[in-house]
């Protein structure tokens, strides 16, 4: 029965610090737009910003809630559950079980969406680093698809379409998303879900997109070529839509981002700086030490708010 | 804003062009009694016919209206934006109300943003196009240059 109470109480904090932090930053994320950073830092914070419900949740359960439960309430007595401790506990079974769900759904609508545009595929040689195939007339112009394997698809149109210039810059733009690990990130989106996020969500993807541009352009001659490439694959209209675990070249605002490759700045001075996340490292160890400091009081005071929540 | 839908929506109750002319003017003003209209000069109409006019969008629910001595002061209930949008919806959704073929009037509409789309991509090609044409004049005049400079290095 302790047991029990415990997992309670730790799932009903949870769920309430999750929700209550989720609507903070769903209508605070804005704020980082105002920041002056390269996309690369703006991807980065967004995609930090998306998952610190969900991380801070967790980690405050595990640091606070669970020891101070274990500490301070006494074993002996046989206190009745309440109503509230067992919905919110059930609510937040069903948020993980939800979050698994879309998480597995995904991942099996990707794999046998990509099997099918696999079919008949082969490795095409364009001097990538990733593992590249070009696949079926019908498949998706170019696309990166895989969470532990990422593999990057041509279709034949797209070979057809693009010189060799504009598919190596467009491969090395794809490549860029391999390094950032773009569909581990989106499967994570789909791992923590709650209303009000898919605008925070959409402004990372075009980000994202934004930072593999530059990424892949070193030139102004890159800059063109992709832009290029990108205006000749706009016009291939895709069969089906994407699934949730790939990362497609033409996404996001295309005007946009070819309105940014042609006026691309090669000595940079026009480009905003990058915001380091090492720039967090002093907070975060201010914190640290904060916590190492009021440890004991604090995990009183977790248990006074868990009672009260509980009560 | 419900009663905005009903504007758009029946074909008596449109807007006329001299009703457009009136609220652009007080959405460039931002409030305006008839008389501050007329003084502006944009709006050269009889007093009466302004008058009428903008007692006309009162109650057609697009202006508030605050009594200023003997007359009224106007101001637009809603903002361009608000009506651009309320008006394209509107149009729309008695796109896809009309024919007898549901799937008829998507349609067009997809034929429509398609062909937009298009345009728009023609565009952007011409753009990519004459960058790139820039860069190789711009590359052709650097190496002349270069060509030039070594000459003149090699004649010394």
């Amino acid at each position: 029965m302790f047991a029990l109470r415990g997992i309670a109480v730790s799932l009903t904090f949870f769920v309430l610090l999750y929700a209550f932090l989720s609507l903070l930053v769903a209508l605070a994320w804005r704020w980082l737009e105002l920041l002056h950073a390269t996309e690369k830092s703006l991807a980065d914070w967004l995609f930090a910003l998306r998952l610190l419900p969900l991380a801070a949740s967790i980690a405050i359960t595990l640091a606070f809630v669970v020891p101070s439960f274990q500490m301070l309430e006494p074993r002996s007595i046989h206190e009745d559950m309440g109503v509230m401790p067992l919905a919110l506990g059930a609510c937040a079974l069903l948020l993980i079980a939800w979050g698994c769900f879309r998480v597995i759904t995904a991942q099996t609508t990707t794999s046998r969406v990509v099997a099918r545009w696999l079919e008949g595929a082969h490795p095409l040689d364009a001097g990538a680093e990733a593992v590249t195939f070009r696949s079926r007339r019908e498949a998706p112009p170019l696309t990166l698809v895989g969470v532990r394997s990422p593999r990057v698809l041509v279709s034949e149109s797209t070979v057809a379409l693009l010189s060799s210039d504009e598919l190596h810059i467009a491969l090395k733009h794809e490549l860029a998303h391999v390094r950032s690990r773009d569909n581990l990130k989106k499967l994570v989106f789909r791992f923590s879900p709650f209303p009000g996020m898919a605008k925070l969500e959409s402004a990372w993807s075009q980000a994202a997109e934004l930072a593999a541009d530059d990424a892949a352009v070193s030139n102004r001659h890159d800059a063109v070529d992709l832009a290029a490439a990108l205006v000749k694959l706009s016009r291939l209209v895709p069969v089906e839509p994407a699934p949730a675990c790939t990362v497609g070249f033409v996404t996001g605002s295309i005007s946009a981002r070819v309105a940014r490759l042609l006026a691309w700045d090669e000595a940079g001075t026009t480009r905003p700086t990058r915001v380091h996340s090492w720039y967090a490292i002093p907070p975060v160890l201010a914190a640290l030490a904060c916590l190492l400091v009021t440890y004991g009081p604090a995990l009183a005071l977790t248990h006074e708010v868990t009672e009260w929540i509980v009560r | 804003m419900t009663k905005v839908f009903s504007i758009f929506g029946s074909g008596s109750r449109q807007l006329g062009p001299f009703e457009r002319q009136v609220l652009q003017a007080l959405w460039a003003r931002g409030s305006s009694t008839v008389r501050e209209l007329l003084a502006d000069g944009q709006i050269r109409q009889a007093y009466t016919t302004v008058m009428t006019t903008m007692d006309r969008l009162y109650k057609k629910g697009l202006l508030d209206r605050v009594a200023e001595g003997r007359a009224f002061r106007y101001t637009p209930r809603h903002t361009a934006e608000e009506l651009q949008r309320v008006a394209a919806l509107e149009g729309i959704r008695q796109l896809l109300g009309s024919g007898d073929t549901s799937s008829l009037p998507l349609s067009y509409l997809v034929e429509a943003l398609s062909a937009h789309d298009a345009q728009l991509l023609d565009e952007l090609q011409r753009l990519v196009e004459r960058k790139r044409r820039e860069l190789e004049s711009r590359e052709d005049e650097d190496q002349e240059n270069q060509d030039r400079e070594n000459e003149d290095r090699g004649q010394r």
